[in-house]
C-alpha cells in the first residue's frame, strides 16, 4: 500500500512539470488557435541555456531563472513576429506543418551547434531527497512541482483578474468581436505566444537539474503536452493542470506495473480512449 | 502547345513521369542510382499519402505506421517462413487495410487538430508495440533480410531492377490517383475536404467516402513499405516508423502541391535528390541536411503554400505567352 502511494505521489510530482509545459500550449492554442508542434523545442532551448549558464558563468538553474525567463520571452516574441504572425489567417494544416518544420529546424540547429551528447547539470541538489512521512522524493522534483504549479496558478489568476487577461479571454472567445471592442488583436496574440513560450522555457529550466539536455529532448514533451491538452479540454488552463497531473500518475503506474517501455504507450492509449469516449476532454465543457 | 498539354489531363506531367525511368540508366554509379530509387519510392509513397490527406485536406502524421506494417509483414513472413515478399506485400496490404479500418473507424470523425494528433498517437503506439513484442519482431534490434538475389525474393544485385520496381510502384499509385480524381469517390472526397457539412447536405456519405480513401491510402503506403524493406534489407522500428518518416510524406506532398495527383511526385523529384545529395556532401556536420530541408519547407509554406506545381504551370504559361508575343512582333 505504501508503495502504491509512493508511486502515486511521484506521479503527481512529475505531473507538475507536464502541467506547466501544457499550460503554455493550451494558452497558445486557446487564444491564437495555433497548434504549436515546436513547443517542446523551446523547452530544449531553455534546458541548453540553463546548462550553459551553469557551465560558463557558474549560475545554477535556480539562480539563472529570471535571465532564462527573459531570454525565452524574447525568443518567443521573435518567433511570433517573424513566422507565426504571417500564418494567423492560413489554413489549419499549413500552420501544423509550419510548426513541424520549425521543430525540425530547431532540433537540427541544436544538433549542429551542440552535438548529440547528453548534457547534465550536477548540482548538490540533484541527488538530494526530501522526506514527507514515509515518502521519499527527489528535492529538485519537489521544487519543480511547487514552482510549476505556482506559475500555472499565477497565469490562471492573471487571465481571470487583470484587464489584459480579460482581453485575452475575450480574444479567445471571439477574435473579431474583441477587435471591434478595441482590443489590439495582434498584440494580444503576440503576448499569448510570448507567455506560452516563457512558461515552457520555465519548465525546461526546472527540468534541467533532473533531466539531461539533448537535441531531441523536446519531442517527447511536445507529444506529451498535446495529449495533456486534449485530455484537459484543449483551451482550458485548469484542465491542462489536471491533465498534466493525471498523465504523470498514469505514466508512473505504467512504469511500476508494466515497465518503463510501456509508459508512453499507456498515455497514448488513455489519449485515444478519451478521444473516442469524451472528445471534448475529461475536464472540458461540452 | 505545352499549355494545352498542361491543362489537358496533365499530359506533360505524365510524360515526365513515364520518361523518368530513363534517368537511372544514365547515372554514373550506384550512389546516384540509389538516389533515383529513393526518389521513385518516395514519390509513390507521397502520392499514396496524398490520396487521403491531400484530397481531403486532413493531415495524417502517422503514415509511417503503414510503411512499418508493410515492411514488417513481408519481412517477417520471408525471414521466418520463406514466403516470397511478393505475397508478403499482399499480406501487408491486407493487414494495413484492417489497421486502417480500425484506426479510421475511430478517428476519421474527429475534426482538425484532434484527427492529426490521433494519427500520431496510433503510429507511436504501433512503434512501441513493435519494440516491446521482441519475440515476433526482434524489438529494437531490427530484422536483417538475408542476401539471396532472385526475382521471387525481390532482391537484386544491381540497382536497376529496384529502379524499375519503384518506378512501376509510382506509376501505379499515380494511375490510381488520377482515376480516383475523376470518379464519384474523388469528387466526394474533395467536396468533404472543402466543406464537410455542405457535402453531407448534398447527399455525400462523408464517413464512408473518407474511410474508403483512408484505407486505400494505407494499403498503397504499405506496398511501398514492403519495397522499402526489400531494398534496404534491414528494418528497425525507430527508423521505419519514426515521426520523421511521417513528416517526409507531408514535406514532399506540400512542396509539390497537396491535393493534386502529380504534386507529390514533383515534390519528390525535387526534394529527394536534394535531400540525399545534401546528406552526402554535408555529412561532416550532422543535422545540417535536415536543418536545410526544414528551412526550405518553412520558406515554401510562408511564400508558396500551394506548392511548386501551380507555380510551374504559371511559369510554362508565361513562357508560351512570351514566345507568342515575340512571334507576333
Amino acid at each position: 500500500m505504501e508503495q502504491i502511494l509512493q508511486v502515486f505521489i511521484s506521479g503527481i510530482f512529475s505531473g507538475g512539470v507536464y502541467a506547466l509545459v501544457s499550460v503554455g500550449l493550451a494558452l497558445i492554442f486557446g487564444i491564437i488557435g495555433l497548434v504549436n508542434f515546436a513547443h517542446g523545442e523551446y523547452l530544449m532551448l531553455a534546458m541548453y541555456f540553463a546548462y550553459w549558464m551553469y557551465n560558463i558563468i557558474g549560475l545554477d538553474p535556480y539562480q539563472s531563472l529570471l535571465i532564462n525567463l527573459a531570454v525565452m520571452a524574447i525568443i518567443g516574441y521573435l518567433t511570433y513576429k517573424i513566422i507565426m504572425e504571417r500564418v494567423l489567417e492560413a489554413d489549419h494544416s499549413i500552420q501544423i506543418i509550419l510548426t513541424l518544420a520549425l521543430s525540425m529546424v530547431l532540433q537540427n540547429l541544436a544538433l549542429m551547434l551542440w552535438k548529440a551528447d547528453y548534457r547534465n547539470i550536477r548540482i548538490d541538489m540533484t541527488t538530494d531527497t526530501t522526506h514527507i512521512g514515509f515518502l521519499t522524493l527527489s528535492t529538485p522534483r519537489v521544487v519543480a512541482f511547487v514552482i510549476a504549479i505556482g506559475a500555472s496558478v499565477l497565469l490562471y489568476m492573471f487571465l481571470q483578474k487583470t484587464y489584459t487577461g480579460a482581453a485575452m479571454r475575450a480574444v479567445a472567445q471571439n477574435g473579431k468581436a474583441a477587435q471591434l471592442m478595441g482590443i489590439n488583436l495582434k498584440r494580444t496574440y503576440g503576448l499569448a505566444f510570448t507567455i506560452g513560450i516563457s512558461l515552457v522555457g520555465l519548465a525546461g529550466l526546472l527540468l534541467s537539474p533532473i533531466y539531461p539536455a539533448f537535441p531531441l529532448v523536446g519531442s517527447n514533451f511536445s507529444t506529451l503536452a498535446f495529449i495533456v491538452v486534449v485530455i484537459g479540454g484543449l483551451t482550458s488552463i485548469p484542465g491542462a493542470i489536471m491533465g498534466g497531473l493525471l498523465i504523470g500518475v498514469v505514466e508512473s503506474f505504467a512504469g511500476y506495473f508494466a515497465g518503463p517501455a510501456y509508459q508512453q504507450a499507456a498515455y497514448f492509449l488513455l489519449f485515444i480512449l478519451v478521444l473516442i469516449f469524451k472528445p471534448n476532454g475529461l475536464f472540458g465543457r461540452s | 502547345m505545352i499549355n494545352k498539354l498542361l491543362s489537358k489531363n496533365n499530359s506533360v506531367l505524365w510524360i515526365i513521369a513515364l520518361a523518368s525511368i530513363i534517368v537511372p540508366f544514365f547515372l554514373p554509379n550506384r550512389y546516384f542510382q540509389d538516389i533515383a530509387v529513393m526518389t521513385f519510392l518516395w514519390a509513390g509513397l507521397a502520392c499514396s499519402w496524398n490520396l487521403y490527406s491531400g484530397y481531403c485536406n486532413r493531415l495524417s502524421i502517422g503514415h509511417a505506421a503503414y510503411l512499418g506494417i508493410g515492411a514488417y509483414s513481408s519481412t517477417l513472413l520471408y525471414v521466418n517462413f520463406g514466403i516470397s515478399p511478393w505475397i508478403g506485400m499482399i499480406a501487408g496490404g491486407a493487414i494495413s487495410a484492417v489497421a486502417a479500418l480500425i484506426i479510421g473507424g475511430t478517428t476519421l470523425r474527429l475534426r482538425g487538430t484532434f484527427f492529426v494528433l490521433s494519427t500520431i498517437a496510433f503510429a507511436e503506439i504501433l512503434k512501441v508495440m513493435t519494440i516491446t513484442s521482441k519475440d515476433i519482431t526482434k524489438g529494437a534490434l531490427g530484422v536483417f533480410i538475408p542476401y539471396e538475389p532472385g526475382f521471387s525474393n525481390m532482391i537484386w544485385a544491381s540497382k536497376i531492377p529496384y529502379a524499375f520496381l519503384t518506378w512501376i510502384y509510382m506509376i501505379i499509385v499515380l494511375l490510381i490517383c488520377v482515376k480516383m480524381e475523376r470518379s464519384k469517390l474523388g469528387y466526394s472526397l474533395i467536396a468533404v475536404g472543402e466543406n464537410q457539412e455542405a457535402a453531407e447536405n448534398l447527399g455525400v456519405n462523408s464517413s464512408r467516402t473518407m474511410l474508403i480513401a483512408f484505407v486505400m491510402s494505407a494499403v498503397l503506403t504499405s506496398f511501398g513499405g514492403t519495397i522499402y524493406a526489400q531494398y534496404i534489407m534491414f528494418i528497425e522500428p525507430t527508423s521505419v516508423m519514426s515521426l520523421m518518416n511521417s513528416i517526409n510524406f507531408i514535406l514532399l506532398a506540400i512542396t509539390g502541391g497537396m491535393g493534386t495527383a502529380f504534386g507529390p511526385m514533383v515534390g519528390s523529384f525535387i526534394l529527394t535528390p536534394i535531400s540525399n545529395l545534401l546528406r552526402g556532401y554535408l555529412s561532416s556536420v550532422s543535422g545540417l541536411h535536415t536543418f536545410v530541408l526544414g528551412l526550405i519547407l518553412i520558406a515554401i509554406l510562408l511564400f508558396r503554400p500551394d506548392g511548386i506545381l501551380p507555380q510551374l504551370k504559371l511559369f510554362f504559361n508565361g513562357l508560351i505567352k512570351k514566345s507568342k508575343a515575340t512571334k507576333g512582333v
